[in-house]
């Protein structure tokens, strides 16, 4: 019995040592050399001569100067870039703007030479641009990633020196609810592109030439522009903007920044940031509403250019007396994005967004939540009735929401579209993401041919939101966009959100253009109208606009008719390049379903013609005189951008994986339970013998 | 005495299940590593003759994305799609948000150290890596620089567009339990076939 016990101290022992991790102390300790620098993380085991790897970044900072006219903003934005390294540079800086910028202007400035550039079509702006880089001269070029998203690459900027390159673009602002707004986009959220999709197959299968996985991988890796992850100090933003509104204002907000007003005339307004520079990290967004009664009710402006006129409309239709308003029935599907991205404040802000959802659904209605990540998963297999149970159910599920893992969106879209099995009067999908996938276009062939009777709307989360991703998931998916940019805002917008889908649309509009057959128009369809929204069309016609355009639509059964004289218009300068813009975008979205070659000549066409940045065509200037000789090397670098606010990077790119596997661990252990094993059979033939 | 037999006998027969099936489970990680690899070279050689994301195996969750000769060590490994613990048990993974191998940017690949990546640690300076894509065409890198970090400086994934491959493997090499914090991390830039410095190989 004292034989046993000891054996099983000794073994005990044994064991107690193995998985104390005594041996791996003495075993990690032989191993002397690396011994000394496994303390402290990052540290550098080895690094090759003449590598690249201490190259320096050029760095830029950037003033932005905006003249806003009524409904048009026009911006100036002035990069500059510096090298602080000893050796020539090719600068490559990724940045954003807004979705429905017309960017129409770049220029470089380097001392007091002024250098403008000019449209091109894409593969000949990039051979004039490579030549120029090649013989040594000075040269800039602004490309088209997304319509949201540019390169400018600047060539050769010597050691110690700085270059600036001025962009100029225009917008039209939004108005909605009495307000006007803009955003104007100051850091990208990093993307997620899937390795593989369902709806892959579907779209290559409709050969439509582009949409091949490769060339969505390609795209991916090239959009993506270095992140810092030191102090995300970088790219310094000053801001100037003069606000010719036309009337008093009774409200002008900042919705993330700080910023100072001061009203240098009645109607005009100096606007800046309090600090002096904000470094480009949260999207800037400004709104204002007119004093009360000042609010427009019609807007039409005219342009002549060449033998065309283009024009634009905006009407907002009248507000309806509630009695006639009756109760419609609905199905309400919330789709939500719980990918890594979405960590920190973002999934808050959709976890209360969707809770509020789930309060204001009368027991009517039927509802559903599909959550999605790498995997799609849904609450209930179909949309269930809005009883306190089931809300309760659904309020819980919400709670438990965590964000981690990729963006597969496809399958949740597929689920939130293709359940449509009851017969409700109106389908809302509402969805809510920060849209950071790459692999859009397929995404938007899929909403546009499974649509059926859904209407979706997207919620855009986050300090920087992938919002041309989402606006035209709205377009295709017949809904609109809002965005949130601060947990503090999610009670505002949603609350606005949720009243637009509870109370009646304006379906069923036409408009009829003065000679009609001859007007190139946009939108191809006129959206349903919610309250609050106004109609919006732009159209070009042949001469200038004469006669009268007449709308009609219908609010349940009830039909709604305005005309307007054309005599009314007023005039404005850049109606021609924002209808271009729209014309632009709309013959882009239907490359999705009719192929690319027809449209991409109807794109380069309009974008030379009106001097516009596209998919197809850049801008690019070159000076004349060489700087560097040929002897000197250039180093091509990309200019490093923050990490928009509230974002973990582990969480995007997780933490590095997870890489050993326990079979030393199994193998030595189990060599040792066999030793003991062993011993224990030699110490029972021990005791046979002797008994 | 008797009693006291019985019992080691009782404690004896357990102790060498157990033993056997530790051993057993430790072999099959290490068998498994090695067998998968050649599994593997038939979906590799379908893929090179134009097949898309071919699955070696009709369960698996993955598909060879390239091939990494490291000719100083005299190995050769096919990466996989997607770096998840089941993946890394049959290959090096390909970090999907990361570049693919062989397009511009930083494309991160981890392994085990203790099956296909323990060769990390023998890497030194200007070793040359050899890629072979999908698309059948051979690309040349060459060892930069190696790193001990902790494993949440997610920061090696970052891309300033020149063409790299990153290895990520666990550290120490050496440490018996998994689930170590520190990482070993070696940088390959592409070079141009004719300028590659390579070390002397006895092959």
């Amino acid at each position: 019995m004292r034989m046993l016990s000891r054996w099983v101290t000794g073994s005990a022992f044994i064991f107690y040592l193995y998985w104390s991790g005594a041996w791996q102390i003495a075993y990690a300790s032989t191993d002397a050399e690396v011994r000394m620098q496994d303390i402290s993380q990052g540290s550098l085991v080895f690094r090759s001569e003449g590598s690249k790897a201490y190259r320096q970044v050029p760095v830029v900072s950037t003033d932005v100067e905006m003249n806003i006219t009524g409904m048009i903003l026009r911006s100036r934005l002035k990069q500059t870039f510096e090298n602080t390294s000893d050796q020539w540079v090719e600068a490559i800086y990724v940045f954003p703007l807004p979705e429905q910028a017309a960017v129409d202007h770049m220029r470089i400035k380097v001392g007091e030479r002024v250098i403008e550039g000019q449209v091109k079509e894409k593969n000949q702006a990039r051979k004039i641009y490579n030549k120029a880089k090649a013989a040594g001269k000075r040269a800039a070029l602004t490309e088209q990633l997304r319509p949201n998203m540019f390169t400018n690459s600047i060539a050769n900027i010597g050691p110690g020196e700085t270059i600036v390159v001025e962009i100029e673009y225009q917008q039209l602002l939004q108005y909605k609810d009495g307000q006007y707004s803009f955003r104007f986009p100051m850091a990208i959220t990093p993307r997620y592109t899937p390795g593989r999709s369902a709806v892959n197959d579907e779209a290559r299968a409709m050969n439509s030439g582009w949409l091949t996985e490769e060339g969505n991988l390609q795209g991916s890796a090239a959009i993506t522009p270095p992140v810092d992850i030191g102090n995300n100090k970088l790219n310094p933003v000053r801001m100037n903007i003069m606000l010719e509104s036309g009337f008093p204002l009774a409200h002008l907000k900042s919705s993330y920044h700080a910023i100072n007003s001061t009203q240098t005339e009645p109607g005009k307004y100096r606007i800046g940031f309090t600090d002096e520079v904000v470094y480009a990290k949260r999207d800037f967004v400004l709104s204002w509403t007119p004093e009360a009664g000042k609010q427009p009710r019609v807007a039409l402006f005219s342009e002549n250019k060449g033998t065309d006129s283009y024009h634009m409309l905006m009407v907002i239709p009248p507000e309806m007396d509630n009695t006639s308003q009756k109760t419609l029935s609905r199905e309400v599907v919330y789709i939500i994005d719980t990918s890594g991205s979405m960590a920190g404040t973002s999934i808050q802000q959709a976890r209360k967004a969707l809770l509020m959802g789930l309060g204001r659904l009368d027991i009517s209605s039927r509802f559903n939540i599909i959550q999605f990540n790498s995997v799609t998963h849904m609450l209930f297999q179909s949309s269930q009735m809005a009883t306190p149970e089931n809300i309760n159910k659904a309020k819980y599920y919400v709670r438990q929401l965590q964000a981690t893992g990729g963006t597969e969106m496809a399958p949740a879209l597929q689920a939130g579209l293709n359940n449509q099995v009851y017969d409700q009067d109106i389908r809302q999908v509402i969805f809510l993401t920060d849209g950071s996938v790459g692999n859009e276009a397929e995404l938007f062939v899929y909403i546009k041919q499974h649509l059926g009777n859904s209407r979706l709307f997207t919620v855009g989360i986050g300090s920087a939101p992938n919002s041309h991703f989402m606006r035209k998931v709205a377009e295709f998916g017949r809904g609109t966009f809002s965005y949130i940019g601060n947990v503090n805002d999610v009670d505002e917008i949603m609350r606005k959100l949720f009243r637009k889908l509870e109370t009646p649309l304006m379906s069923d509009l036409v408009v009829d253009f003065p000679g009609s057959n001859l007007v190139d128009s946009w939108p191809e369809r006129i959206p349903d109208l919610y309250d609050g929204e106004p109609l919006l069309v732009f159209w070009k016609s042949p001469g200038y606009g004469m006669g009268e355009i007449r709308i009609h639509g219908k609010r349940q059964n009830i039909t709604w008719e305005n005309t307007f004289p054309m005599s009314l218009a007023g005039s404005g300068k850049g109606i021609s390049q924002l209808w271009a813009r729209k014309k632009i975008s709309e013959l882009m979205g239907r490359q999705l379903t009719q192929g690319r070659n027809g449209v991409r000549k109807q794109v380069i066409e309009i974008a030379l013609d009106h001097h516009l940045v596209s998919q197809y065509t850049s801008l690019v200037a070159v000076d004349i005189t060489p700087v560097r000789s040929i002897a000197t090397s250039l180093t091509k670098s990309k200019v490093p951008v923050n990490l928009p606010t509230g974002q973990h990077y582990t969480k995007i790119f997780g933490r590095l994986p997870q890489t050993a596997t326990p079979a030393g661990m199994q193998i030595i252990s189990g060599l040792l339970l066999l030793l003991l094993g062993w011993l224990a059979r030699w110490k029972l033939m021990y005791w046979r013998v002797r008994s | 005495m008797r009693l006291a037999r019985e019992m080691l006998v009782a404690v004896t027969v357990l102790v060498v299940a157990a033993g056997v099936l530790q051993l057993g489970q430790g072999v099959y990680i290490k068998a498994k590593a090695v067998l998968a690899q050649h599994l593997l070279e038939q979906a590799w050689a379908r893929t090179q003759a134009g097949d898309h994301q071919v699955k070696p195996w009709a369960w698996a969750d993955t598909w060879p994305l390239a091939r990494i000769v490291i000719p100083s060590q005299h190995k050769t490994y096919i990466l996989l799609a997607g770096d998840s613990g089941r993946t890394l048990a049959f290959g090096p993974g390909h970090h999907t948000g990361s570049p693919l191998p062989g397009e511009p940017g930083n494309s991160m690949i981890s392994g085990h150290r203790d099956t296909h990546f323990s060769f990390l640690q023998y890497l030194a300076n200007d070793d040359e890596i050899i890629l072979e894509t999908v698309h059948g065409k051979t690309k040349h890198y060459q060892v930069e620089q190696g790193r001990i970090m902790s494993a949440d400086n997610a920061w090696v994934v970052d891309d300033d567009s020149v063409s790299r491959l990153t290895f990520v493997t666990c550290y120490p090499f050496n440490a018996l339990q998994p689930g170590t914090a520190m990482r070993y991390v070696i940088t390959a830039v592409e070079v141009d076939v004719d300028v590659v410095n390579t070390r002397p190989i006895s092959l």
